[in-house]
């Protein structure tokens, strides 16, 4: 049995599996003229590579936003959705009809302890339609600002506070593409964090060890590097958890308070020196006994001190990038990948000095990115899939201030769903972030025999369209409307010859799969799920029959729920669940 | 470390771990397990283990505590220790008591069908989650990694050609289900999307449905080729099982009474696989589990330390355990079961001025059921003789977790020896869990805990049974059962064994 097993220091721990071989091994044979790297790719963006960038940078384009990427560069590509991110959205607001305040914001009032669970839910609400709506153009802001969350995970069940979780979603969103050094610093004071991670608690004489466990483990250096040696040991979680000894934060879901902030406590800090360990360099962190009047500098020189060990580590920029690397293009990383690609972009990473959007733009823009062996190389999360498919299907969203009932009702749907597939926003299950971003088999983690179910049953409301968000908008696939906009001359029956099945599936299929349907699934899904084998022809009979009478119920609903079905088959089909 | 990997099923390389997922998975055929399990008397004998992750590292010293040495726990965690008069007492045992949350466990105690295991762990013990979960869950040295879990490398010793050949007709319900996650379900309070239950296996049903169309089989090349290939495989795979799962699930019925519905998750989820196991689904193997064990603050209430998180979890836990125990009495089916918990470590045995307890090493597991024939498996921890500094005292190993795993497979599940050691990478000796008899695993003092596979000294209502090659020192007269000498006994003065039975 013993091939099953490797010492941890050989070179073979990398949470990867036998597939990774089998990818390595194509990856060399198919490509060994053409080495992909992080070279810029300089083809013009053809629909295909143009809908390939926005599914990964965003959570799904629209149909003109991929037309209006095409023609570009990647550069410019990646430009455009850098320079559209806005930075100052309007405010969460009350969603609530039966409240006096519907529609009027909330964090600028007093904390409302009766409100805590609706405002908390109503920001996670507010963020979705942010990463939904149509109506800015496309930017990355938000897909990056979701990555930042699950790396630096807080939870609204844990942390409580909406005003806390709102302010820590600010930080990660506003520094998105920002500095590291920056995030990782004010990360370890904010309330949130604090509290979710028990900091707030953290004394001197008494440590309390979880934040600096997995600021360590998780935020930036990784527990082990690539070939599996330990990055830290115990006693340096020690030795960092006295470092950050002594911050809290103030009116913690304290009613009618109309502030909260950060504070550091001299005498609640560890102020004697820190040791750490080879991995460290032997770094020694002096300690800081007294904070200058009024501030909390004592703590906030440690804490600077910390992170710059931390960031001095070797492996953390490897660990960010390679994290980013499995976020953005594949989640399997082979020891060529390690090497060629990591490796790079973590120098990259460091001699910005921990910028974030180099490293970004570089991935962004690289041939690797835009390599065929790296389309659908990841299975849709179900926020790929839920917000992804109201993109793609042009669901608009309703203003969050003069139309908040019916912005609930859409956004309570995609939040609750994406809840069922194992994504809740803003509620990770624990500080590790989703499962499918860590664990193996990472994004396949997404798919199993019950959430399975829940996708069919989200795509499949699509095509029902059961879902009244406001009176004159019922969510869903206009299938009739669809194949309507594909016949030239609707009403010309005699003079303009009906649209083929095949007229009906490529119009249907344009940009919805990564890959083009092979002619084998092409004739399955006209013959078996479409005409259920009916001769082709008898659909040419079928929509004539509609074209010259499309008030006839009887007329219709044979090329309805011919379309109905199909429409449903293709958007449950394996090939959909990937991007 | 495919472990979790469902895909790897396809694979003849790599097995997958079976036990993990999302919601109500049903186990392939094809998976490791259920191969892995077809020929064995497991099988014959209908034989179910339910595997009970309590997440995020339990704080074993508050949940099962050493009252012989009451003063020195309460000195190591004065700010949340259990005081004294609270704790329940055993039948029989009065160095040990339970926690008052969990007087259903105790119950299940004094009726010998709960072991108590204590302080169990690894060598070189690791405390983060993430590695330290994945070391039970593969069941390996803490400085190895293996690429598969400790039940699905079963198979690949038993059936070398797999995949090929497989499925076949002896097995057509899955054999290992994960039922998880319903709290995520039950606490919300909105209406929307409410309508489908994860926790009821007719949903499952009706939200796969009963048939399917397959597709053409045409791949992309590479990883999403791979990827397509493995969710048409769940697609089919879902529809497969969930005909399966809605007949036991409309023929079984739970005869105790639960908590309601989205009090206990781990009682919901216990519930289901009962209702399931008595609707006669041959499922082998069920993984539960209980979250918010990473009690590093305000595990214990302020005004109340029998009060808080940690008690509200362990009530659930007791409750749950016996709740699921007295339904399957009910039923006629409790011989068929056995349970076990586990938790990725236990915590500090000093407290933290959180009143709450930070990463550690050994903890107690807990198994339950009718077969089992020891109510005590080592002894309390010596809180006198601790690792670690002052103020961060651990608690040290004394049960090796794949001593655990090996009388599962073994005495259990009916494993041939020598293939469970190659199974778990080394040979590890028996805790005796199904076996009424007290065995050897060295040579050494009678006195010596360490000497004895149930990591004690055996007490006067057992078997003993001393191994060949081992010999046994005795300084004083001691008592058994009976006694069966295959190696040799060495008196050091004029004492004796006596006979009880």
């Amino acid at each position: 049995m013993s091939k099953f097993l490797v010492s941890i220091g050989n070179s073979a721990l990398n949470r990867s599996n036998c597939s990774q071989q089998k990818f390595s091994f194509i990856f060399y044979g198919h490509e060994l003229d053409k080495m992909v790297s992080l070279d810029t790719y300089t083809t013009i963006l053809t629909a295909k590579t143009a809908a390939h960038l926005l599914r990964r940078a965003t959570f799904g384009p629209t149909q003109s936003e991929i037309a209006s990427f095409t023609g570009l560069t990647a550069s410019q590509a990646v430009q455009q959705l850098i320079t559209n991110a806005n930075y100052s959205p309007p405010p969460p607001v009350d969603l609530d009809s039966d409240q006096p305040t519907a529609g009027q914001t909330y964090l600028d009032k007093p904390f409302s302890h009766d409100r805590n669970f609706d405002f908390g839910h109503y920001l996670r609400c507010w963020w979705l339609g942010l990463m939904t709506t149509q109506s800015t153009p496309p930017s990355l802001l938000d897909k990056l600002s979701l990555f930042w969350q699950n790396h630096f995970v807080t939870t609204r069940e844990i942390v409580g506070d909406y005003r806390f979780l709102n302010q820590y979603l600010l930080l990660l969103r506003n520094n998105a593409l920002g500095d590291f050094r920056t995030v990782v610093t004010q990360i370890s004071k904010e309330p949130a964090m604090l509290r979710y991670l028990n900091g707030n608690e953290n004394v001197v004489g008494h440590p309390n060890e979880n934040y600096a466990r997995e600021l360590q483990e998780l935020f930036t250096v990784g527990a082990f590097d690539f070939a599996g040696n330990k990055n830290y040991s115990e006693d340096d979680v020690k030795a960092a958890a006295r470092v950050l000894t002594g911050w809290e934060y103030t009116n913690y879901e304290e009613d009618d308070s109309t502030s909260f902030t950060t504070i550091f406590t001299d005498e609640k800090h560890d102020s004697t020196d820190k040791t750490f360990s080879a991995h460290y360099n032997n770094t020694i962190i002096s300690g800081r006994a007294t904070s200058l009047p009024g501030t909390t500098s004592a703590g906030d020189a440690e804490l600077a001190d910390l992170v710059t060990m931390l960031l001095n580590h070797p492996h953390t920029p490897r660990f960010i990038c390679r994290k980013l690397y499995r976020w953005y293009v594949n989640p399997t990383i082979t020891q060529t990948i390690e090497d060629e690609i990591i490796g790079p972009l973590a120098q990259l990473f460091l001699a910005s000095n921990y910028a974030i959007q180099p490293v970004i733009v570089k991935l962004l823009t690289s041939q690797l990115f835009f390599d065929e062996t790296n389309s659908g190389a990841i299975v849709k999360s179900p926020a790929e899939l839920a917000i992804g498919t109201m993109r793609f299907f042009n669901q608009p969203v309703p203003d969050i201030t003069t139309e908040y009932a019916a912005f609930k009702i859409y956004f309570d749907f995609v939040y609750y769903r994406m809840q069922d597939m194992q994504l809740a926003i803003l509620d990770q299950s624990s500080v590790f972030g989703y499962e499918a971003y860590y664990q193996t088999g990472y994004s396949k983690i997404w798919i199993n025999t019950t959430t399975i179910g829940f996708r069919y049953d989200y795509t499949d409301a699509y095509v029902l369209r059961y879902l009244q968000v406001k009176p004159d908008y019922l969510m869903g696939i206009d299938v009739l409307a669809w194949a309507t906009n594909l016949q030239p001359n609707f009403s010309d029956v005699a003079g303009t010859p009906a649209i083929s099945c095949v007229d009906v599936l490529n119009g249907f299929t344009v940009n919805l799969f990564v890959f083009d349907l092979l002619q084998s699934q092409q004739d399955f899904l006209i013959d078996t799920i479409m005409m259920q084998d009916l001769p082709r022809t008898s659909w040419l009979f079928q929509w004539n029959a509609y074209r010259t009478n499309p008030m006839d119920g009887g007329a219709s609903y044979e090329v309805r729920s011919r379309l109905e079905n199909l429409m449903k088959y293709m958007l449950r089909m394996a090939e959909y669940q990937i991007f | 470390m495919k472990r979790r990997d469902f895909l790897a099923a396809t694979s003849a390389s790599v097995l997958p771990i079976m036990l993990d997922g999302f919601g109500l998975k049903a186990m392939s055929h094809q998976s490791a397990l259920v191969q892995s399990l077809l020929n064995t008397s497991a099988l014959a004998s209908d034989r179910i283990l339910i595997i009970i992750y309590l997440n995020g590292g339990n704080d074993g010293l508050n949940t099962v505590i050493p009252l012989d040495q009451y003063s020195l726990y309460n000195g190591l965690r004065s700010n949340i220790a259990i005081p004294q008069n609270a704790v329940l007492g055993l039948d029989g045992n009065p160095a040990t008591g339970l926690h008052p949350a969990m007087t259903g466990m105790r119950d299940l105690y004094n009726d010998g069908k709960l072991s108590i295991i204590h302080s169990v762990s690894y060598p070189n013990p690791d405390q983060s989650h993430y590695r330290a979960t994945d070391i039970w869950m593969t069941a390996v040295d803490s400085n190895q990694i293996s690429s598969s879990g400790w039940a699905g490398r079963y198979l690949e010793n038993r059936f070398p050609g797999y995949p090929t050949g497989y499925p076949n007709d002896q097995m057509e319900d899955p054999l290992a289900i994960q039922i998880g996650y319903l709290t995520s379900t039950a606490l919300l309070g909105s209406q929307q999307s409410m309508g489908i239950a994860l926790s009821d296996p007719d949903s499952f049903y009706q939200l796969v449905g009963s048939t399917s169309t397959t597709s053409p089989n045409d791949l992309p090349c590479c990883d999403a080729g791979e990827l397509i290939a493995f969710i048409r495989k769940q697609q089919a795979l879902s529809v497969g099982y969930s005909s399966e799962i809605k007949q036991a699930a409309d023929a079984g019925q739970n005869l105790a009474t639960y908590p309601a519905s989205g009090q206990n998750s781990l009682a919901d989820q216990l519930k289901i696989v009962a209702r399931l196991i008595h609707g006669g689904l041959k499922t082998k193997i069920y993984f539960v589990s209980l979250g918010g064990f990473d009690t590093h603050s305000g595990q214990v209430d302020s005004g109340d330390v029998t009060a808080g998180s940690h008690a509200a979890l362990l009530g659930k836990l007791s409750t749950a355990v016996t709740t699921f125990q007295q339904d399957l009495k009910l039923q006629g089916t409790e011989d068929k079961v056995v349970g076990m918990t586990f938790s990725e470590f236990g915590r500090r045995a000093n407290s933290n001025d959180s009143k709450g307890t930070d990463h550690g090493i050994a903890a107690p597991m807990f198994v339950f059921g009718s077969n089992l024939k020891h109510r005590t498996i080592g002894q309390n921890p010596d809180l006198a003789n601790l690792t670690g500094q002052a103020g961060n005292k651990d608690v040290n190993m004394q049960i090796d977790f794949r001593r655990v795993y090996t009388d599962i497979l073994n005495d259990w599940f009916g494993a041939q020896h020598t293939t469970t050691s190659s199974l778990l990478f080394h040979e590890f000796p028996t805790v005796s869990l199904f076996s009424d008899t007290v065995e050897t695993v060295a040579t050494g003092n009678w006195k010596d805990p360490n000497v004895w596979t149930v990591g004690r000294v055996p007490f006067a209502n057992e078997y003993v049974k001393v191994n060949a090659g081992h010999t046994l020192t005795i300084d004083k007269t001691v008592s058994v059962k009976n006694i069966r000498l295959e190696g040799k006994l060495l008196f050091t003065g004029p004492y004796s064994i006596q006979m009880t039975g």
